[in-house]
């Protein structure tokens, strides 16, 4: 039987060369080894690489691994190399991405509702860029599109899984408290409103 | 009081609302509806003038706002005896703007994320073709699977044969409508005074193409007024007359103008 320690390395090998998201499942295959088992071994790398504070790190996007660089280096990539331009969400688009993680599955009318005002082509830009998509109908009348979010929004956002969202209660109180006028927090939750709001919405 | 609106662009007419109260200070729990519908209301008449394109959504929260204020300023009948009852009529608004205020916020969070994730690069994935020496091997279909792909491919060969058989015959045969023409008048030029049958026009092996062109060649006789066609009753036969100008060989001269629609 292989060991751990090379069946971790090897691990190691493939996400690099698999560039993509590379499933736990598909890993533990090659190993003839059970999803939950390499998913372990899987978290086990990310974590080394987390405590040796390595430049490359390890993302989980819903059960499936890639290597991704440390945020905090962007600096230096840049300096490096023009990266490709950063296409910012609409606040729109973020409003309604917003409803649709916390409230998936959910129809158009029911986002329409909360924002009170139409989104038909928000939802249209989402779809396209495969944040969201059609998860089925829902049971009501005419029997409308439910939606929900993708593993794009996940990697977009940065999170491994949906129960990752903060509870949407936390976040109220996170900007009560920022209204408190704390002077740290707000920066750390400042948010650049860049000077043209429409960006990119299509 | 004064007041000016800078921020030129809301999401909505909830966040326009949202951000009048929080900027007058209120409480969403207890808004003052008359000063803010006014607040409202000129913002509007801002942006029309601004001639920015508002959602008719805008206005709809303004008729709701006037609708709530109007109700504010009656006075409140309370029944004798339970005095507990009496619905503020802005609870349905401020559930609304609650409800509102509470995504608006989870979208400031992703924002907060979006930002940091933007700085995180990822690595497209490799062309791998390289280390892939068999492409074969990638097909692990099983052997059903594989004999039904199998026998499709057999079955759409087989269509696309005898596709290809009739439309290489046809075109061996391919026939005009200035021969078909010919071959009608011809006929007509034989019997004189013969009504015919549609069907007469057609030749012995009748297939589609054959009805098609006869058809389409009395269409073009007709326009050009050398024969006469009548249908009795919708879907009936057809019947066909020869005209004078068929059977003398002259054509008229304004049928000589027109171009031949088909060839």
């Amino acid at each position: 039987m292989t060991s751990k320690k090379s069946i971790k390395s090897a691990f190691e090998s493939m996400m690099f060369i698999w560039g993509e998201p590379l499933s736990a499942k598909l890993a533990g295959e090659v190993f003839n080894i059970d999803a939950k088992e390499a998913y372990e071994y899987l978290k086990e790398l990310q974590q080394e690489y987390d405590q040796e504070g390595r430049g490359i790190r390890i993302r989980e996007v819903n059960k499936s691994f890639q290597y991704v660089t440390e945020g905090s280096n962007s600096e230096y990539i840049e300096r490096l190399c023009t990266p490709m331009k950063h296409r910012r969400l609409t606040q729109s688009a973020l409003e309604v991405l917003a409803i649709v993680a916390y409230k998936q599955p959910v129809t158009r009318g029911e986002i329409e509702a909360i924002r009170g005002i139409k989104c038909d082509r928000v939802l249209e830009g989402l779809q396209k860029r495969e944040l969201i998509e059609e998860v089925g109908r829902s049971t009501g009348i005419g029997r409308p599109i439910l939606y929900g979010t993708t593993d794009a929004f996940l990697k977009y956002f940065g999170f491994s899984t949906l129960r990752e969202l903060p509870e949407i209660e936390d976040i109220e109180a996170a900007i009560e408290y920022d209204e408190a006028k704390d002077p740290l927090d707000l920066q750390q939750i400042a948010l650049e409103f860049p000077g043209d709001f429409q960006s990119s919405d299509e | 009081m004064s007041y000016k609106v800078k921020i030129n662009i809301f999401e909505g007419p909830f966040d326009l609302l949202v951000y009048l109260i929080e900027n007058a200070k209120m409480s969403i729990y207890d808004i003052s509806v008359s000063e803010i519908t006014t607040q409202y209301l000129h913002y509007i008449e801002e942006m029309k003038k601004t001639d920015v394109l508002m959602a008719s959504e805008f206005m709809v929260l303004a008729a709701t706002l006037i609708d709530i204020k109007s109700k504010m300023l009656l006075p409140r009948m309370v029944p004798d005896g339970d005095s507990g009852d009496y619905e503020d009529p802005r609870t349905a608004l401020v559930q609304k703007l609650l409800e509102y205020k509470k995504f608006k916020g989870a979208s400031e969070m992703l924002t907060a994320r979006e930002e940091e994730t933007l700085r995180v690069f990822e690595k497209p994935k490799e062309d791998l073709s390289p280390f892939v020496s068999e492409p074969d091997e990638l097909l692990k279909l099983d052997i059903n699977q594989f004999i039904r792909a199998f026998n499709d491919f057999i079955v759409k060969k087989r269509k696309v044969d005898e596709i290809r058989r009739n439309y290489e015959r046809d075109e061996h045969h391919r026939i005009t409508t200035e021969t078909r023409i010919e071959l009608i008048t011809e006929m007509m030029s034989r019997e004189n005074d013969k009504t015919f049958s549609f069907y007469e026009l057609i030749p012995d092996r009748a297939s589609r193409y054959d009805t098609a062109l006869s058809f389409v060649s009395i269409l073009e006789m007709m326009k050009q007024r050398k024969i006469e066609a009548r249908q009795k009753s919708l879907y009936g036969d057809i019947t066909v007359r020869a005209t004078q100008y068929l059977l003398t060989g002259l054509t008229e001269p304004e049928a000589q103008q027109e171009e031949p629609v088909y060839d």
